[in-house]
């Protein structure tokens, strides 16, 4: 194949990577999409599909906040389905330890101007009447949602090419060539891609995507695990977390829930991570009939296992390298679906400006400093010992 | 948690003859097998196509667990050698460590009766989980009345609750023709027997005496619909094809009858072996993905065997059980000798005594008349017959890669998609096309609509369907109820270690 050449070379088709190559191409950019598999192969088509204002997390709420306020846009801006539904997200607590973490989310939502209702446990009866007898209140996000991850990522592929944009699949990117401080071409399975900007969204490959131009940044992988009924009548719209889970009823009427313990692994550049469901779906299906006691009967039909990335601090990393200086980088850390409606923004407008619209500030890269070899291993996130 | 030396899931021909052969050599066994199967799974029709033609009996447990144990006499006669027989009890996962998942205390496997579930070690393990039906949808074929030709076999001999009149059966082969026997030794008029192809291609003098019992063949033939009400099928229509599997107008020919039963081939039931990781290949003459074995039944998989139709099955072996009870011995005398119950010149000779007795070939493949069937299925009935029954999802709705109905979703962009489009951007994917389109996504978990949306894709496609990739399996692979998957016995570091999400390390510190 003969060299190809684009203003941007976007590398990993999940839905950071096409939200980011979507608005770039609606921008009037020549984009590239260079993916190893299919689209949203890995986490953006694996998640919960929740979609919140994430007042747990600070410094993401600018960003959600903005998402969230995208999100209801995107079935017609995009043209495709999504299986958006905007019910609001439930929080309830089992604990008093759970309902004081709750307290502070909605001390955050306050000052940041997110609506959140605390409700007590006869409101959330009300609103959920076949939630566990051990509800003790909770809180509400009323602009909270839910869409279908695998469907989400379709659309913006699709709407992307609709665009004018090149999705190449089935191409692993292997190296860059750098010159003068900056990538001048991109090297893939199927031939160097001259570029302009490189913007890597390359989930869990992209620490070692940095490592091939010379930053080291704090990603580590894991793999976590979902359990999904077979269809039942509606029980509840909204997103809703709990005992231990977090989860959704989907349209079609399955729901669908992960949670618990996630296994540290490590990820190659160019192989598809294996991601085996363990005898874990059997506690998830626990707390999943203790939370929803009426449900108790309802066969588990199917299981799967995702991998992400994850940031020391759970955060997602969006910025821009000094050197090489036009190679711009998203990681969600386990975010990526519920910021992505404006993931696509921000990061364009890094790409196309040097700077977000969006207050983005918390999640530089320099919040980590300097970062030692052993960040991994300081904090036991490293993969246990291969044993029989 | 208890480690069992050598686990047999499975108490067909193979399993059998494999938990015998190994409790023989000294080897302590555990046969696992998930008859009686509770008349709510049957009606899901898993793990095998039953076709809700079945008596109120099947609800009496204690009654069927009797009839299992009866119409099997082999199950006395391993249990007579030492064999911990279990019956009742379906295998819904198998995991064991691998690169990314590393914290499993050794292999195991997630078992599972009417009243809870629960998790075992094991140390070998032979798979013998036999072969299902091979589903192709027709107009009514959602009605009750039609299944597939092991789903009859069981409801006939294991269980004798089909409550079955009059049978139609589709398929010439030995599977067709063993089952119309089957289903006239018991009462059921067989009223046809259909095959696409210009003649039968079973046995021919068993044949023969099913005609001279007054059973009809109708050979170049495809069935048209199944019409019927709230009570099932009443009646079929048959249509004549010519050579390309087209149906011949004027000749419809409407045939009473109450059941339609599909006999035009097995799938083997490669999920445990699927989520194991066993390296698995597409044999057509096998009867499509069936794991690697080696000639002592061996996987690729250290401590993981195969016997019997899960390993590969062919018509030939329908006549010939011998085939399926010499895999269980072989894969029970490599367990064994792997456990040091035999040493290799004891499984040396007693190998050499089973080689002798090796069956039928197989034949060069099947796919090319599974192709002619669903080809004429789909020339007489047409595209808007369900591809999926538990998800209402059309052939055409798959191939135009068209969302679900529920979401009701119209847009230009949208009606110019289709698997055709898809294919611009890379080969056929039909775990994508699953999620896309929800085929496959149902509480019979594919297990009637996988091969069928395989062969719909590769036609639409042009690919050749030993080109479309493999979609694993994931547990549990049976539909369990919850209350059932519930881990009765979860451990305090479980429930100590439980967070909801990621933690930030920031607060786990802070």
């Amino acid at each position: 194949m003969p060299n190809m050449r684009a203003d941007v070379v976007v590398i990993g088709g999940g839905i950071s990577g096409l939200s980011t190559a979507y608005h770039l191409a609606k921008a009037g950019k020549d984009v590239v999409v260079v993916e190893k598999g299919i689209v949203g192969a890995e986490a953006s088509g694996r998640n919960g599909g929740m979609i919140s204002e994430r007042t747990d997390e600070p410094a993401l709420v600018p960003l959600a906040v903005e998402s969230v306020r995208l999100w209801p846009t995107l079935d017609d801006e995009l043209g495709y389905p999504t299986e958006f539904v905007q019910k609001g997200r439930l929080q309830v607590a089992v604990s008093e330890a759970e309902m004081g973490r709750y307290l502070t989310e909605k001390e955050v939502g306050d000052r940041f101007g997110v609506h959140v209702d605390v409700l007590d446990r006869s409101e959330i009866k009300d609103m959920v009447p076949f939630v566990t007898e051990r509800n003790l209140g909770g809180i509400f996000f009323p602009k909270g949602a839910h869409a279908n991850p695998q469907r989400s990522v379709q659309a913006f592929a699709w709407a992307f090419q609709d665009r004018g944009g090149k999705l190449c699949q089935h191409t692993a990117v292997t190296g860059f060539k750098l010159a003068a401080g900056r990538v001048a071409a991109v090297e893939t399975t199927a031939g160097d891609i001259e570029a302009n900007t490189v913007v890597c969204a390359a989930g869990p490959q992209t620490a070692l995507f940095l490592e091939m131009v010379g930053t080291r940044v704090p990603l580590a992988t894991a793999r976590a695990e979902i359990i999904a009924t077979a269809p039942i009548a509606p029980l509840f719209q909204m997103a809703l977390v709990g005992n231990g889970l977090y989860g959704r009823q989907a349209k079609k009427g399955n729901l669908l829930y992960g949670g618990g313990p996630h296994e540290w692994i490590d990820v190659d550049l160019t192989s598809d991570p294996g991601k085996p469901n363990t005898p874990l779906i059997r506690n998830i299906a626990r707390r999943l009939a203790d939370l929803f006691p009426v449900v108790a009967d309802v066969p588990v039909i199917r299981s799967w296992a995702g991998v992400i990335e994850q940031a020391p601090d759970s955060l997602p990393i969006i910025d821009i390298l000094d050197r090489p200086s036009n190679f711009v980088f998203v990681s969600a850390s386990a975010h990526g679906f519920a910021i992505a409606a404006a993931t696509g923004k921000v990061v364009s407008e890094l790409v196309l400006h040097g700077e977000s619209s969006v207050d983005i500030s918390g999640l530089r890269m320099d919040r980590f400093g300097e970062v030692a070899p052993n960040w991994r291993e300081e904090l036991g996130w490293i993969p246990v010992p291969a044993q029989a | 948690m208890e480690t069992k030396s050598l686990v047999v899931v499975g108490a067909g021909v193979a399993g059998t003859a494999a938990a015998i052969e190994a409790a023989r050599s000294g080897v302590q066994v555990t046969l696992i097998d998930e008859n009686p199967i509770s008349a709510s799974m049957m009606g899901l029709d898993v793990p095998l196509y039953y076709g809700n033609r079945f008596a109120h009996s099947l609800e009496d447990r204690d009654l069927m667990l009797q009839r299992v144990f009866t119409s099997n006499p082999a199950l006395h006669e391993a249990e007579s050698a030492g064999v911990d027989v279990q019956l009742g009890t379906c295998v819904w996962g198998a995991f064991r460590n691998t690169e990314t998942s590393r914290k499993l205390d050794g292999p195991q496997l997630g078992l599972a009766d009417d009243k809870q579930s629960w998790v075992i070690k094991y140390d070998r393990l032979i798979v013998a989980a036999g072969a299902r039906d091979l589903n192709f949808s027709f107009a009514g074929s959602d009605l009750a009345g039609t299944m597939g030709a092991n789903g009859a076999h069981a409801l006939l001999s294991r269980y004798q609750a089909l409550t079955s009149r009059r049978m139609v059966i589709l398929g010439a082969g030995n599977l067709g023709l063993t089952t119309a026997r089957l289903a006239l030794n018991n009462g059921i008029d067989v009223v046809a027997i259909v095959d696409v192809s210009s003649s039968a291609y079973g046995d021919e003098s068993l044949m023969h005496e099913l005609q001279q019992d007054g059973v009809d063949l109708y050979t170049s033939h495809t069935l048209k619909e199944a019409i019927g009400s709230a009570d099932g099928i009443e009646s079929v229509v048959l249509v004549t094809v010519n050579e390309d599997n087209e149906p011949v107008s004027g000749t419809e020919k409407t045939i009473a009858a109450d059941t339609v039963c599909l006999a035009i081939g097995l799938v083997p039931n490669i999920e445990l072996l699927s989520l194991l990781d066993c390296k698995i290949n597409f044999k057509s003459e096998l009867g499509g993905y069936v794991p690697d074995h080696d000639e002592w039944m061996r996987t690729s998989v250290e401590n993981v065997f195969v016997a019997g139709d899960v390993a590969g099955f062919h018509d030939g072996m329908v006549l010939n059980p011998e085939i399926a009870r010499n895999q269980g011995c072989l894969a029970s005398i490599a367990a064994a000798e792997s456990l040091g119950a035999m040493d290799s010149a004891q499984a040396h000779a007693r190998r050499s005594e089973i080689q002798a007795e090796a069956g039928a070939a197989a034949p060069a493949e099947v796919h090319t008349y599974w192709k002619n069937w669903l080809q004429s299925l789909v020339n007489a009935g047409g595209l808007d017959v369900f591809a999926c029954e538990c998800e209402e999802v059309t052939r055409a709705e798959l191939i135009d890669l068209q969302p679900p109905r529920y979401l009701e979703w119209r847009s230009e962009q949208m009606s110019s998609r289709s698997l055709r489009t898809q294919l611009q951007d890379g080969p056929v994917d039909p775990g994508q096309v699953r999620r896309l389109t929800r085929v496959g996504m149902g509480e019979c978990q594919g297990r009637r609509c996988r091969e069928q949306a395989s062969l719909l894709l590769a036609a639409e496609s042009g690919t050749d369907v030993a080109k479309v990739p493999f979609m694993s399996y994931r547990p549990p692979v049976r539909p369990l109820p919850l209350s059932i998957m519930w881990p009765h016995d979860e451990t305090e570091e479980m429930r100590e270690n439980w967070v909801k999400w990621f933690i930030p390390v920031s607060r786990v510190l802070g």
